[in-house]
């Protein structure tokens, strides 16, 4: 395949705006932003650019809209739907340089960071005023703070603590036409519509984020985890609902089933058993009193759920070592099968033992085996269907049976992605799971911000025509026949 | 006309608008209103009249009906504005151009609770008591609470809150999902059961605080809470107002997780001892706090604030353990507008909303407090100040136009005062058609972004036109 090509007009108007050093285009110099971390989609930009400032950033959008250029803003690459693969006809943004952390505010308790500010940064900086930034998706070491806004991250602790959008106060960023607005603000609450939670999970189709203000939380004084085994997976989801439903918010709600823990346990040795068919890690923080009187309900409940083993953290190294397990369970897939596709569907936590169910039963009929590691608390799923891409046809059946995973969520009213995003990957599912009705509101706030489409093109929402394309085709498990096919 | 009124919108064709209030009649019989005494009822909420009278009032009864109405109204282009029981305070059900109000009450049914997954789904016409009466016996209850008995819908619409924000939320954090009616008259879903969602934009809270100018909320779905263990409210008076509120902030940084903390001034505490009954109490500045949680959780919560309260010279804590006691301190307090207005039979009052960073609360309220005794007004005030949002009740002479002046002078001042130390002019009222203004001056350039949205979502912009966004 031929190099993609910038225009040399535009290429010109770029060079004008930034140092050689900073636009990049040959293969070899574009090649490290093909992809992000769902590597099935790959694609060279026309252009990398990599400014360092918010003038810059407006310049190269007011240029690029001027001439119809697609631009696709990256963070640190880590997305899981493709929100950051780049277009072939345009600018990957590349935002690696927003590094700062501009300022901490401990008496109002906010952060102001630069997008390119990694996540577990922030809680690093805030930590000598007893504070913390409290959404922590498992990449925390690597992704950004203005890729978390865009895909408005989860992770282990928003069952309490809330996603990123619970934890945004102000956004600024740069519009399309090269305009700079601001989103939100340092009160509570702010007038008008919601744009902060427009932004917030747009995955980069809004507008390209510049600058974001956090809240930040108190650290707890102390935090206590229970590791409970289940010898059946159904009764570890009843579990789940029996702990929410008897009216504790714990700090984390985390599951995982043998094909999981087993994993886990050759990887880092977190001293789980191997016997139980599934394990629930709960936490709990707050004050000493708290902790010790909620942990009183929670081993309560979860003996009365029918729990065969629980082992409640003694010290803080014993609550590290639980949870070690729960942060290794990716890469400790990794290493037991060659390839994995990791789903994301998010469902009301009543239906989560008959989901759990469904899925082992679908992992026989597909043939490919599943571990399930996951935040149960939010009843978000996180189905590892395993495969072998080497293996004839076992890449197109984990794809299938991927989109039956999804389908199933949206029929028990859950949705097709908790934290991850649509990205690429599942906009077929989009058209399962919103009627016309509904895509035509989406597509009319798109066009409030970015009426040419320019901003990250042909993710996040499929436009109608394509849901109906996608109808046409009966694409009855949310997945096309030979995706390698560029199409969007 | 009124002051506000945007000058590109004009009333619809008086002939296209007697056609529409034929046909809703001929379908809605006696829930089609077109007297003139319900219109009245109609024109207007609380706090200062900006009335605007509707030429006809609608009960609809399901989704279906709704979207039905709204179909009419999108093809004969007339306005059409939402209702719940008028309780909101700037303005958002007054109908500004005639036209068409959807009165919700009727759709005023509980749909389910699901108390595993802790939430419910609710008809919009439902009152918050109403909602939490229902849930009494499931261990669950829904912490918003606006002073008025509001409807879910009204208080999605308006991105409501109350005493306990500091805890729960506002109604931005505690909407799961709607179900609204657009603009060209289609039902749609948003939001859902799943706790959370990263699938396509974030219409919920687009929809939540657009005070029906983007579609019109039938159906919420609502996140639901455990009744705490142990609840205990504690009242603690100061000799300052400065004592007060620095004790509110102390708390805040110390991360007490109070579940509400109230400001009551002296003015405020003399209405509300005199209108109440309160006994035992002084009309000093007074903080009203309540602890939820476990009996050991609470204890200690409650004697980190009595550490605080004691710094910054308060009283002793007046406990009040008792449910019914609780709720006699929590009534008075929800009661503050009506015992404002009580003070002085005869005067108006409408009452500002400010919200600042906590850390600028001490400077804002003790400014505010200067400025409303410089005007010689009765401004007695009260706030939800945890979450840096307080009101001042201005009590003003109708009849007197320099009196009104100088009230609408200070709530002005109040609006770009808050602006100014990077709080907002609205914390939980909203704009309807009082702040229009002020939105400019909080929001600049992100107000033609709303306004594109507007467009995009109501073309014809029939959803309470002139409203939320300025012209």
């Amino acid at each position: 395949m031929p190099t993609p090509m910038l225009d040399p007009a535009i290429h010109a108007q770029l060079a004008a705006i930034l140092p050689p050093a900073a636009l990049l285009t040959s293969a070899e110099e574009t090649r490290p932003y093909e992809c992000d971390g769902l590597t099935m989609y790959r694609e060279l930009p026309a252009a990398v650019a990599i400014p360092e400032n918010e003038a810059q950033v407006a310049s190269i959008l007011k240029r690029c809209h001027a001439a119809r250029v697609p631009v696709v803003a990256r963070g640190a690459g880590t997305s899981l739907s493709g929100g950051a693969v780049p277009d072939k006809r345009g600018v990957l943004l590349s935002m690696a340089k927003f590094r700062q952390i501009i300022a901490i505010d401990p008496l109002a308790r906010t952060a102001v960071v630069q997008p390119g500010v990694r996540n577990l940064a922030i809680s690093e900086a805030a930590a000598r005023y007893g504070l913390y930034y409290a959404p922590d998706p498992s990449s925390q070491i690597a992704c950004t703070l203005g890729g978390n806004v865009a895909e408005n991250a989860g992770g282990v602790h928003c069952l309490k603590y809330g996603l990123t959008v619970h934890n945004v106060r102000r956004v600024r960023a740069v519009l399309i036409t090269g305009e700079i607005v601001e989103f939100g603000g340092d009160a509570l609450d702010s007038p008008g519509y919601d744009l902060l939670a427009l932004v917030n999970g747009s995955e980069g189709l809004l507008a390209v984020i510049t600058e974001i203000t956090v809240k930040l939380t108190p650290k707890p004084q102390v935090a206590q985890v229970a590791l409970a085994a289940f010898d059946d997976v159904g009764a570890a989801g009843a579990a789940v609902a029996a702990v929410i439903g008897a009216g504790i918010v714990p700090a984390g709600l985390e599951m995982m089933d043998r094909k999981a823990t087993r994993a886990v346990e050759e990887f880092v040795h977190a001293s789980y058993p191997l016997d139980a068919a599934a394990v629930l890690l709960v936490e709990t923080d707050g004050t000493p009193e708290e902790v010790a009187a909620d942990m009183a309900e929670i081993t309560r409940v979860l003996g009365e759920a029918g729990a065969t083993g629980i082992r409640v953290s003694k010290d803080e190294r014993e609550r590290l070592l639980l949870w070690s397990g729960r942060k290794a369970a990716f890469p400790a897939i990794g290493r037991i099968t060659p390839d994995y596709y990791c789903m994301d569907g998010t469902i009301p936590r009543k239906a989560l033992a008959q989901v759990l169910r469904r899925i082992e039963e679908l992992s026989e009929q597909y043939r490919l085996g599943c571990a399930n590691v996951f935040h149960a608390g939010d009843g978000n799923l996180h189905p590892l269907i395993m495969y072998d891409a080497n293996v004839a046809d076992e890449t197109k059946r984990a794809e299938a049976f991927g989109g039956a995973i999804l389908e199933l969520c949206i029929e028990v009213g859950g949705t097709i992605t908790g934290e991850h995003g649509v990205g690429i990957e599942k906009l077929p599912q989009m058209c399962v799971q919103f009627r016309p009705a509904e895509l035509e509101r989406f597509l009319g706030v798109k066009a409030a911000f970015d009426a040419q489409t320019l901003l990250n093109p042909g993710k996040g929402v499929p436009t109608l025509s394509r849901c109906a394309e996608f109808g046409k085709m009966h694409v009855h498990h949310g997945k096309l026949p030979h995706p390698e096919l560029p199409r969007f | 006309m009124n002051a506000h009124a945007d000058p590109h919108l004009a009333r619809p064709d008086a002939r296209d608008v007697a056609d529409l209030v034929t046909r809703l009649t001929a379908d809605y019989g006696e829930r089609a209103r077109t007297s003139r005494a319900i219109r009245d009822q109609h024109s207007h909420g609380e706090g200062l009249a900006d009335a605007g009278l509707p030429d006809v009032v609608v009960f609809p009864h399901t989704n279906e009906e709704v979207a039905a109405i709204v179909r009419l109204c999108h093809a004969a282009r007339v306005p059409v504005v939402a209702f719940g029981v008028g309780t909101s305070l700037e303005g958002h059900v007054a109908a500004l151009y005639g036209g068409v109000c959807v009165d919700l009450s009727q759709m005023n049914r509980v749909l389910e609770v699901n108390a595993e997954d802790l939430d419910c789904r609710v008809q919009a016409g439902v009152l918050r008591e109403q909602l939490n009466a229902e849930l009494k016996g499931t261990g669950l209850f829904f912490p918003i609470d606006p002073g008025a008995n509001a409807t879910i819908g009204g208080m999605a619409a308006t991105r409501a809150s109350g005493t306990n924000a500091v805890r729960y939320g506002t109604m931005r954090e505690n909407v799961l999902g709607l179900t609204v009616v657009t603009a060209d008259g289609r039902i749609i879903r948003t939001g859902g059961r799943a706790r959370k969602s990263s699938a396509g934009y974030d219409l919920t809270r687009l929809f939540v605080g657009a005070e029906g100018t983007l579609g019109i909320i039938t159906e919420i779905q609502l996140r639901l809470y455990g009744v705490p263990e142990a609840i205990s409210a504690g009242v603690c008076q100061f000799a300052t107002l400065e004592g007060a509120v620095q004790t509110v902030i102390l708390a805040m940084q110390h991360g007490i997780p109070v579940a509400r903390i109230e400001l009551l001034d002296d003015v405020q505490m003399q209405a509300c001892i005199l209108y109440s009954k309160l006994e035992g109490f002084e009309p000093k500045p007074t903080l009203f706090f309540e602890f939820h949680g476990s009996d050991a959780g609470v204890a200690e919560q409650a004697g980190q604030m009595q550490a605080i309260t004691a710094e910054f010279g308060g009283s002793a804590f007046e406990w009040a353990t008792k449910p019914e006691d609780r709720t006699r301190l929590w009534q008075a307090r929800h009661a503050a507008y009506y015992a404002a207005k009580a003070m002085f039979p005869g005067k108006d009052v409408f009452a500002t909303d400010a919200c600042v960073p906590i850390s600028r609360l001490t400077d804002c309220v003790l400014e505010t407090k200067a400025d409303a005794d410089a005007t010689g007004l009765v401004a007695p005030i009260v706030g939800h100040v945890g979450d840096g949002n307080f009101h001042l009740c201005v009590l003003f002479d109708p009849g007197d136009p320099d009196e009104r002046a100088r009230a609408e002078g200070l709530a002005k001042r109040i609006s770009l005062r808050a602006i100014a130390m990077g709080g907002t002019c609205t914390g939980e009222h909203g704009i309807g058609v009082h702040k229009l203004e002020a939105l400019v001056a909080e929001h600049g350039d992100a107000v033609e972004l709303m306004r594109t949205i507007k467009r995009a979502l109501d073309p014809r912009n029939i959803m309470n036109p002139g409203k939320t966004v300025p012209p």
